[in-house]
């Protein structure tokens, strides 16, 4: 009889610890997932506690709040049921039947299953619940009608879960549910519609928001990522930089920082092969062809100057960026879209956080030059490293200025 | 521990991946001749070479320069073009505070081994990060003027 009632006990501990490790798998899982949805982004403030909401999103008609996503029950998601939490993420549809508006990418994360769904609801159940109440949106009429969302989720949501194409290989359908599903690449990367719905004959051609151009990524090799090597690419979701190809700024950086740098190797390959053979769009700013480095003319005085001052010790006359390969100016859209968005934007806020390696730091100059040095230099770059042969304005610098610089 | 070229000789130092050479230099391998101003790369007084190359040692990680050639202000004097730089600045005293002037010798020395009699916009071009607060600019630009006739003669 002992030896049974051991066996047993051996049995049900062997049952216990399966559990357990079932659990950890599922809260790794979860966690993974929380970081390719990118879910922290959105739903922090910056300097603020993790998931607890209150971001701003301006809109056309108005400012949206996120919501605190801790386990909070009383200002939190701790007391959604499962139903409830894959609604919302599948139908945008949440607790009470109150319509989200799509600023929240429910109609990506519809492409998730309910497993990886309550994967990363499991997750965030085991974070700290912390209590911070929702701050009002402020949304002018009719938009503030949240039952008017049926229609648009009637035309532009399709409710479908990622269902794998066997015409191409696994590699390439894991990119796909990573782009389309949680990664929600598009969002920010295709254009919007009237109807403020990502364009499906559009995606991934590139969009401008709050100040910051989220490139064409699609697979054209003048105006997306087509000439990219796709482990170069790879490596890019993972560092934030591929000299001569593209540096990470901007939003794009806290998408690495947050996200993309915490998938696995194998991941992002999968999403660098899928983007290579995504439709190609010939639309948005086009990298830079022939650069022949024109020589500082004299009508530029002073973006001459500022330029041989402040940003030749690092990037070099000739834009190559010796003292560090993450400082080559040659061959990025950057300095070859006529808007000068994405320029203008590392000029005024700087670029890097405290934790990256020092040759990728740079100072901000939004505080030092004004307005119109400003326009001289980034219309000097422009110039000298592109071939868009733009100008840019002192009044485009001053409303620069006002958008997001983060 | 890391293998540096340093001068033309090999260093071994153990230090973090992303201590800057400039740290390295100076509290490591006791090399106080480049000096501290910025440490944002904005001021130049940090200039050394890498490959003959000048670069801001404030911000250039050790992890960048490992196995690459380094030359600093203690062994310029050991190259024809940086002797003949320290010459023309001692015979146009162009120091004054001398603060900068490890930077400003480096940066000079390396636009002259590019270019060997550059006019005062290539001079204005490659010697424009380098800041004096003593205002030596027109010294700086006679000196390295007298080294490209020197070159030419």
């Amino acid at each position: 009889m002992k030896l049974i009632s051991n066996l047993l006990l051996l049995a049900s501990a062997a049952l216990l610890v399966q559990a357990a490790y079932a659990q950890d798998d599922s809260l790794a899982k979860g966690e993974y997932l929380t970081r390719a949805a990118n879910c922290v982004a959105c739903h922090t403030v910056p300097g603020g506690e993790p998931f607890a909401g209150g971001v701003e999103f301006k809109l056309p008609f108005g400012s949206l709040f996120s919501p605190n996503i801790t386990p909070d029950t009383k200002t939190g998601i701790g007391a959604w049921t499962d139903d409830e939490f894959v609604s919302a993420m599948q139908t945008g549809v949440g607790r009470d039947g109150k319509h989200y508006y799509p600023a929240f990418p429910y109609t990506a994360y519809s492409k998730m299953s309910r497993d990886d769904i309550l994967a990363i609801k499991g997750y965030l159940a085991s974070l700290e619940p912390v209590e911070q109440a929702q701050r009002e949106n402020h949304i002018s009429f009719p938009f503030n009608q949240r039952w008017g969302m049926v229609f648009w989720n009637l035309l532009f949501l399709d409710d479908e879960r990622f269902q794998a194409d066997s015409q191409h290989s696994e590699e390439w359908n894991r990119g796909k549910y990573l782009v389309e599903g949680p990664g929600h690449c598009g969002e920010c990367h295709s254009p919007r519609n009237l109807f403020q719905a990502v364009s499906s004959d559009r995606s991934l051609a590139g969009n401008l928001l709050q100040g910051w151009n989220a490139y064409n990524i699609s697979s054209d090799p003048v105006h997306g990522i087509g000439a990219w090597p796709t482990d170069v690419l790879a490596g890019y979701l993972k560092d934030g930089a591929a000299p001569g190809l593209g540096l990470s700024s901007g939003p794009m950086a806290e998408v690495v920082e947050n996200s993309l740098r915490h998938l696995t190797d194998a991941d992002r390959q999968a999403i660098a092969v899928f983007l290579k053979e995504s439709a190609p769009r010939t639309e948005g700013v086009p990298r830079p062809q022939q650069v022949t480095l024109a020589e500082p003319g004299s009508g530029n005085a002073l973006g001459n100057k500022l330029f041989a001052g402040a940003c030749a010790s690092c990037h070099r006359w000739d834009g190559t960026g010796s003292q560090s390969q993450t400082a080559m100016l040659l061959g990025l859209k950057t300095v070859n879209d006529p808007a000068a968005s994405n320029l203008l934007g590392i000029l005024l806020s700087g670029h890097g956080s405290a934790d990256m390696p020092v040759d990728r730091l740079m100072p901000s100059f939004g505080t030092i030059y004004n307005d119109q040095e400003l326009a001289a230099l980034s219309s000097f770059m422009l110039q000298r490293f592109g071939d868009s042969g733009a100008q840019v304005s002192v009044p485009a610098v001053a409303k620069r200025r006002t958008e997001s610089l983060h | 521990m890391q293998t540096l070229i340093i001068n033309g000789q090999s260093q071994q130092v153990d230090v973090a991946a992303d201590m800057p050479l400039l740290w390295v230099l100076r509290d490591v391998l006791g090399l106080t001749g480049t000096k501290y101003g910025c440490g944002i790369a904005q001021c130049g007084v940090c200039t050394v070479h890498l490959d003959g190359q000048p670069i801001r040692s404030c911000v250039t990680p050790i992890s960048a320069v490992v196995g690459r050639s380094i030359t600093t202000i203690e062994a310029i004097g050991e190259t024809a073009v940086g002797q003949a730089v320290q010459q023309a600045w001692l015979a146009h005293e162009v120091v004054q505070c001398g603060y900068c002037q490890s930077g400003q010798i480096m940066a000079a020395t390396a636009l002259l081994q590019s270019q060997p009699a550059p006019d005062d916009q290539a001079i204005d071009a490659a010697m424009a990060g380098n800041l004096c607060r003593c205002a030596t600019y027109t010294r700086i630009r006679s000196a390295i003027h007298s080294v490209g006739q020197v070159e030419e003669a």
